[in-house]
């Protein structure tokens, strides 16, 4: 059985011959730059010293390359829009290194500036004379938006100025996609996970829009949430119109990469926090649900693509509601978060939705953890989730930085063993 | 209450900022004691935006907003305050730790804390162990507040006590933590004196340890 196929019997909620794996399909399933170097050192990918391209600059992610897949046995690609987070192409690499020493290669455009604090700044487009749009502070691993906030005029806001960074696709961007899937297709036997942009209504790392020299409209992120309230019209018509521009967008791209993509990428807006959602379910079926439905509905009426939704944190009482709207697919099942229990999910939404990720915690085992304790939630996550098909195995959100690399090895090390179908932990 | 007085309280569980400085100065210029539209209007509100938020009927954006209502009608209110001699009920020094410049659940903690009548110092984010040193010096706060969203700065919270030490004055300062990824362990673990999951409650801690 082949990776395309293991995939789509996991969508189709069958048991494949083994559980599927993803690593670096999406921007939310990857790897940090530093420990993609770690990984492959460990594994002897590479010759020491041997640079990894950063291919999300704002996270900082590394480039997963196809040896790394093949040596994990992971069984997606991805293919995501041809521009980063600060509006560059990925394209005339140079060597950089990061505050901790890992050697990289980073776009051409990577063009940054250190201040008085040791920080480093970087520049929209990679143009250094607009003002910075992203900041890593001294010793970081990651860059934050800069906030850049005009003075908000109620009167005369429009909504336009939100929409700057939402137009009709480009027959370049269109070629672009084209000719990625077809590549990926081709060149390799594995599903492929497309991440077309332009789909996320509200994603408050989004909101900033790092990629633009002069954002207008609400930027800022305590005003944007507030707006949801106060300016709640104003960000419906957003949503609105971003939705009518993106669904002429997927119209044009299907035209273009048509079923050879087995799952599209739709939202990274995040609805949860640790302990609760975001918003209430009313909020969310007043303000998101209507938008997100005639997305998913666009997609399930022109095409067989599954649609894949991530948020974090605690989100339980909106999932009702998520698959209402349609989602295929919910990553990454955040299940330190209240509320999140793997077992209990599976039971009550596993028929409906695909789970992506729920493995190892992120925010504490992985980091702080032990490699046994890796083993145990990696082992309690094919327990819970397996069982029937509709589970991807990932890690919950990208793979941070200073996550010991006996923790990593672990983490794969168990999956290896233990995936195949039936499932026996 | 007053008719004034509860439209304070309303007005900032409601959001309303315009109607909150109206109300706060309509208050004053009604003679009402500065001492008392701080306790029975402001704090009171935020005491109750703070229980419906832990009971779910108030999210980020109703608590944000509301905090802001009764910032405006503190701004108002402050001068009046320190010239009638009223004290805060206590000094908290907060800000987002080293390498990390996450400031939402940091900023909302601030205004609780202030909702609930402390003096607040906010150093702001990537704070290093040495400036909450000297802030713990030149402020002699009851408290110090230490937030984190990244696994990778939380390293920089059990420094910073340690700076606290080091420099002699952790005994006099209650250190709180609070972050996504902190929990209740981790601030055993490094000797925090206490841990909130979100800002209402982290505002009735800092007051249970002053008492």
């Amino acid at each position: 059985m082949n990776s395309r196929e293991r995939v789509r019997l996991a969508l189709e909620h069958r048991e494949p011959d083994r559980i599927p794996l993803d690593l670096g399909a999406g921007f939310q399933t990857g790897m940090h730059v530093s420990m993609v170097y770690a990984l492959r050192q460990a594994l002897e990918l590479d010759d020491p010293g041997t640079p990894i391209k950063v291919i999300e600059p704002y996270q900082m992610l590394g480039e997963i390359k196809i040896d790394l897949l093949d040596a994990l046995g992971a069984d997606l690609v991805g293919v995501n829009p041809p521009k980063t987070m600060f509006g560059y192409k990925n394209e005339g690499w140079k060597p950089w290194t990061t505050f901790d020493g890992t050697p990289v290669l980073v776009s051409e455009y990577f063009n940054t500036q250190v201040d008085q604090n040791g920080d480093l700044l970087a520049y929209p487009e990679g143009d250094k004379s607009v003002p910075p749009s992203g900041r890593m502070p001294q010793g970081g691993f990651y860059f934050d938006s800069i906030i850049r906030q005009e003075p908000i005029d109620d009167v005369n806001l429009s909504v336009a100025d939100n929409l700057e960074e939402f137009g009709l696709i480009s027959d370049e961007d269109l070629a672009f996609f084209g000719r990625e899937v077809d590549r990926l297709y081709i060149e390799t036997d594995r599903a492929i996970y497309a991440n077309f942009g332009g789909t996320a209504i509200g994603d408050i790392a989004l909101v900033p829009a790092p990629w633009l020299k002069h954002p207008k409209g609400i930027r800022d992120i305590e005003e944007w949430y507030i707006s949801t309230l106060t300016r709640r019209n104003y960000v419906y018509q957003i949503f609105e119109q971003q939705t009518e521009i993106s669904l002429q967008n997927l119209a044009k791209i299907f035209e273009v990469v048509g079923n050879k993509v087995q799952i599209v990428f739709l939202t990274g807006t995040d609805f949860g926090a640790q302990d609760r959602a975001f918003m209430s379910p009313k909020t969310y079926r007043d303000l998101y649900k209507p938008f997100h439905k005639a997305i998913n509905d666009w997609v399930h009426e022109n095409t067989t693509w599954k649609t894949f939704m991530h948020s974090d944190g605690a989100i339980l009482s909106l999932i009702p509601d998520i698959i209402e709207a349609g989602f295929d697919i919910l990553n990454p099942i955040q299940w330190t978060a209240k509320d999140m229990e793997l077992k209990l999910l599976k039971e009550r939404f596993g028929d409906q939705l695909v789970f992506w990720g729920g493995s190892v915690d992120s925010q504490g085992t992985f980091p702080f953890g032990t490699p046994e304790q890796v083993r145990a939630e990696v082992l309690q996550s094919i327990r819970d989730l397996a069982p029937g098909g509709g589970y991807i195995f990932n890690s919950i959100h990208n793979i941070q930085p200073g996550t010991p690399i006996e923790n990593l090895l672990a983490f794969y090390e168990t999956i290896q063993e233990h995936r195949q179908y039936p499932i026996v932990t | 209450m007053t008719e004034n007085m509860t439209t304070i309280y309303n007005s900032i569980i409601e959001g309303a900022k315009d109607e909150t400085l109206v109300s706060v100065q309509q208050a004053l210029d009604a003679g009402l004691d500065p001492g008392k539209v701080l306790n029975e209007g402001m704090i009171s509100a935020m005491k109750e935006v703070g229980r419906l938020f832990e009971e779910g009927e108030f999210f980020v954006p109703e608590m944000l907003i509301a905090a802001r209502a009764m910032q405006a009608g503190l701004g108002i209110l402050r001068p009046l305050l320190v010239d009638s001699g009223i004290e805060p009920v206590g000094k908290v020094v907060i800000g987002t730790v080293k390498g990390d410049l996450h400031d939402i659940g940091k900023n909302l903690v601030a205004m609780m804390m202030e909702g609930a009548g402390f003096e607040v110092i906010d150093l702001g984010t990537d704070v290093s162990p040495e400036q909450f040193v000297e802030a713990a010096k030149a402020h002699q706060p009851d408290i110090i507040g230490m937030s984190a969203l990244l696994t990778t700065t939380m390293p920089s919270m059990e420094a910073t006590i340690k700076a606290l030490q080091e420099a002699g004055v952790r005994k006099s300062i209650k250190v709180l933590v609070g972050g996504a990824p902190v929990t209740d362990a981790f601030a055993d673990k490094i000797k925090a004196d206490g841990f909130s999951p979100d800002a209402s409650r982290a505002a009735n801690l800092a007051k249970s340890l002053l008492t």
